[in-house]
């Protein structure tokens, strides 16, 4: 008798459980997120594109191609990726907390605390470009701090929370607008750009420093994976496992906070991804426990196909943000009307 | 291990549901808590599992106190099933035992041979090993209950809490489930510790009654020994016989009819 699907590893004393079909699907994703790298950097303007540039991100001599394709179009695949890494990874988390599939980051205000927060840092510099990517997880945990605080703690089932956010992230989407709407028209317009989800111009100088952020953040989300898994089962069994249920939801709500600010800091509140990630990761990976890893591809796998398609037609860009809202809505419909019956 | 609650008190706000409780389990044995609704007894099993703090009083396992230990090492000595526990959707039988092993297990310690043996033989013991591969939501009730007290035995403590294991259960159910109960007390020397709405199957099954009444203990002892139609009469208002059963003599409580009470009105 072994947990089910699962294969254990000992050595000696120890032992690892790696669960079968989350790791099959895990590499999976990860061979579809190189595809979709290949196919992100052959999308562009100008002559390198299709095999051409993919000639050059597998080693090619055409310095000009190289240029394009790593000074340019690779560093926001990174961004795009890391950010969707971060988005699926919060959203995985706040769903099991909620234990309601609804249940995302932006949903606890924390999209809106993290915007305005990047959006108050470029109105305040002089250069105006959206550099700012530490003002998301600040503005972040400032909103979910106040959500908390208004809502009187976390309590069990987590809808109190649920409706305060809601009304706290109307209010502060409401400053967002205030605050653009007594901008000068290009400034506004800009910044408005960004505030919808948008990848334009993101690259290494933002990925590096979440990519850091989410190194940090995520073996804590691992820890609190195997916490999470007994939570599912209730307060009051979780307790007697030895689980102390307030003190692993605050934690984990705190890792959720902190990755989802990360991801806006990068590429502006990207609608969708935080709720379809983890959805999709359970649908592939089987329900038998926390889908933390799968969660976290499956985002980045999502807004690097998003931003692709969105460059991919046409010589206007349409924002990631945009698509993937676009797309996110039948998801929605799909998700609320399908039953799932095996 | 022995379970000793000393002078407990607790509360819900200011509202005191436990007073001055003092009661005593012994390895291999099972008691039962009985009481009318809201006597206190669920709130009583609660702070012995650690779930609702005492106001006052001490809770001992083996001699130490569960309220001064970190909670993963009280899990390894103290097992609570909670009256209408919840598993996560479409989990499996084997997937829901192995969940009973979370307070010995760590980061780098996540499956070893005791968890395994211990796994199996908690789903032999409790008649479900059949069942392993199937969903916990597709089995009967019986079944179910089954697969939780295995979880339970899976996390191998000695000290075993069951609140109202068999409320949701027809008579078939309930016979299997507490005779299953008493036979890991027996055989497995746990402490059992069980709150039971139905008195008549806490007579039968346990070794001891506890009975409250307003946070308080008014009558502790074997069944057959302290349960009276005087203490029916204390404990729930209603006047009661005290038969013998005719196959192993345990009492067996028959209630009476309330003199000048009027079957239910047509309507209502």
């Amino acid at each position: 008798m072994k947990p089910p699907d699962s294969l254990a590893l000992r050595f000696g004393s120890r032992s690892v459980l790696l669960p079968k079909r989350a790791t099959a699907v895990a590499l999976s994703i990860v061979v579809l997120l190189l595809l979709a790298t290949a196919a992100s950097v052959a999308v562009g303007n100008g002559r390198t594109v299709g095999w051409r540039a993919v000639e050059a991100l597998l080693g090619g001599e055409n310095a000009f191609a190289r240029r394009t394709v790593f000074d340019y179009r690779l560093p926001r695949v990174v961004a795009g990726a890391v950010a969707g890494a971060a988005l699926g990874l919060a959203g995985c988390l706040t769903q099991t907390l909620a234990r309601n599939r609804l249940a995302t980051p932006d949903l606890v205000g924390v999209n809106d605390g993290a915007t305005v927060g990047v959006l108050i840092t470029v109105l305040g510099s002089t250069t105006a470009s959206i550099g700012a990517w530490w003002a998301g997880p600040l503005g972040a945990v400032i909103a979910a701090a106040a959500v908390v605080a208004v809502a009187g703690g976390l309590g069990t089932a987590g809808y109190r929370v649920l409706v305060v956010g809601l009304a706290l992230s109307v209010t502060i989407d409401a400053v967002t607008d205030l605050v653009l709407a007594r901008q000068p028209v290009d400034v506004a317009r800009g910044v408005w750009g960004w505030t919808i989800g948008n990848l334009n111009a993101r690259g290494y100088e933002v990925a590096t420093p979440v990519l850091l952020g989410l190194a940090v953040l995520v073996p804590p989300a691992l820890l609190a994976s195997r916490k999470l898994n007994v939570l599912r089962f209730g307060d009051d069994t979780a307790a007697t496992l030895g689980v102390v249920p307030g003190r692993w939801r605050l934690y984990a709500l705190a890792v959720a906070v902190g990755l989802a600010g990360l991801a806006v800091g990068i590429g502006g509140p990207i609608a969708f991804v935080a709720m379809a990630a983890p959805i999709l990761a359970t649908r592939l990976a089987g329900t038998a426990r926390v889908p933390i890893v799968t969660a976290a591809l499956s985002g980045a796998l999502l807004v690097v196909c998003a931003d692709t398609l969105g460059r991919a037609f046409g010589p206007v860009e349409v924002p990631v943000g945009v698509l993937a809202s676009l797309l996110g809505g039948p998801f929605l419909l799909w998700v609320l009307l399908s039953r799932k019956d095996s | 291990m022995r379970l000793v609650v000393e002078g407990l008190r607790a509360a819900y706000g200011h509202r005191e549901v436990v007073s001055e409780v003092d009661l005593c389990a012994e390895p291999g044995s099972v008691t039962a808590i009985v009481g009318p609704n809201g006597c206190g007894k669920s709130t009583l099993l609660r702070c012995v599992a650690r779930l609702h703090r005492p106001t006052a009083g001490r809770v001992t396992v083996g001699g130490t106190d569960v309220w001064q230990r970190a909670p993963r090492h009280v899990a390894r000595d103290l097992a609570l099933l909670p009256q209408s526990p919840s598993a996560p959707e479409a989990i499996t039988v084997a997937g829901l035992v192995a969940h009973g092993r979370h307070p010995h297990q760590g980061l780098f310690r996540q499956w070893s041979r005791e968890d395994e043996a211990a796994a199996r033989d908690a789903l032999a013991a409790t008649g479900v090993a059949d069942l392993a591969g199937r969903r916990v939501d597709r089995l009967s009730g019986g079944q179910r209950q089954r697969c939780w007290l295995a979880m339970i035995l899976a996390q191998d403590t000695p000290v075993v809490l069951l609140d109202e294991p068999t409320s949701a259960l027809d008579l078939g159910h309930q016979v299997e489930v507490l005779s299953l109960i008493r036979k890991i007390a027996r055989k497995r020397n746990r402490t059992v510790v069980m709150v039971v709405h139905d008195l008549a199957a806490a007579a039968r099954y346990a070794d001891r009654l506890i009975a409250m009444r307003d946070g308080r203990v008014t009558a502790e002892g074997p069944p057959a020994e302290i349960l009276t139609g005087e203490l029916v009469k204390r404990l729930y208002g209603v006047e009661a016989d005290i038969l013998s059963a005719p196959g192993d003599g345990s009492p067996v409580v028959v209630a009476r009819p309330e003199e000048g009470a009027t079957t239910s009105s047509p309507g209502n």
